[in-house]
């Protein structure tokens, strides 16, 4: 038996270095020029590709040149993820969002939006003004009742997924991409576009 | 043997000779156009060899600069893939304000492109300003 335990320790130790050995260090990804291979969920790639696309479309189409000049203040309304993955969709909206303030066609508002407010402390300071709390404040710096600006344009959408059966050993998965623009006062459409992102790859994989 | 492998070119030569392209703004591609020597079945892998060894590929004929509707830059490009096959590669557009500085935009990504074989391909990209004034394009396979 003692014999035995020098054996079985070298053996034990050679599975631990092979096994260290195989491990793949961890590393950075180069976002600005990722070369690494596609995977069959959507990654951070994928939404760049569509946002790019999706906002080169919509300033190139003049929906947002406002008639009389000025700047259309817009809400993101409902974008709705109908994947089978945990997509948080501003993952596509903020880069939707941060190149349309940055073009300087737009406002965003941040008072209204299809997740109800973007930024909740508009309606908590609000909370406070009409609350026993809002004595303790300059009433001078609380915002007074009808200050906010109403959107006049609304950005919604959908992302959803779809699956199919390549041959026996792969599948495809397509991924679309939809927003479009409506203007709130008349309910009419302005803009919309679809940006389709397919993936073909081993049925092993699961995409969600 | 060499008498009907010379008759078979002759042939081909004499097919290919045949082809001429109506509208150059029509691509017809092989298998769906008459025989032509560069996709003839005896003279498709000559060519195709030979497209590989002098290594022919994309090639860009006109970059044109247009201001839009909102009076933003727009640049398109077009280009010939002179393979023999379907190239696919990336383009960045990278967009240069007045002072020779680089906008930030989320819009300068990798985007793909598919360029046909023997086929005319083209792309656009919109400025993410009105302060653009130049733009730098890269590539990548």
């Amino acid at each position: 038996m003692n014999a035995k335990l020098p054996v079985l320790f070298v053996s034990a130790c050679a599975l631990a270095f092979a096994l260290g050995g195989c491990a793949a260090g961890t590393t950075n990804i180069d976002t600005v020029n990722d070369e690494g291979k596609a995977v069959m969920e959507l990654d951070y790639r994928d939404f760049s590709q569509a946002a790019s696309e999706m906002i080169q479309s919509m300033i190139r189409s003049g929906a947002l040149n406002k008639k009389g000049g000025g700047r259309y203040v817009v809400a993101t309304g409902r974008i709705v993820n109908d994947t089978m993955q945990r997509i948080d969709t501003d993952q596509l909206m903020a880069k939707v969002e941060e190149e349309l303030m940055n073009s300087g066609l737009v406002t965003m508002t941040s008072a209204v939006g299809g997740k109800g407010a973007p930024d909740e402390m508009i309606y908590n300071t609000r909370d406070i003004r009409d609350s026993h709390e809002g004595d303790e404040f300059n009433k001078d710096t609380i915002a007074g009742k009808g200050q906010l600006i109403a959107p006049e344009l609304s950005v919604s959408g959908k992302i959803f997924q779809k699956n199919l059966r390549y041959d026996n050993k792969q599948q495809q998965v397509e991924y679309y991409f939809q927003l479009k623009v409506s203007d709130l006062t008349s309910g009419l459409r302005l803009w919309q576009k679809e940006s389709i992102i397919g993936k073909r790859g081993s049925n092993k994989s699961v995409p969600w | 043997m060499k008498t009907v492998i010379g008759i078979m070119l002759s042939i081909a030569v004499l097919i290919s000779g045949c082809y001429k392209p109506r509208d150059p703004r029509i691509n017809l591609k092989e298998g769906v156009r008459s025989d032509s020597l560069d996709g003839n079945i005896i003279t498709r892998p000559i060519g195709a060899a030979f497209s590989t060894i002098i290594g022919e590929g994309i090639e860009i004929n006109s970059v044109t600069t247009v201001k839009n509707k909102a009076g933003f830059m727009e640049v398109h490009v077009s280009g010939y893939n002179k393979a023999i096959g379907t190239r696919r590669f990336q383009y960045k557009v990278e967009w240069v304000d007045s002072k020779g500085l680089v906008l930030d935009s989320k819009t300068s990504t990798w985007l793909p492109v598919s360029a046909t074989a023997k086929s005319s391909f083209s792309f656009y990209a919109v400025a993410p300003s009105q302060d653009a004034v130049d733009f730098k394009i890269n590539t990548r396979q």
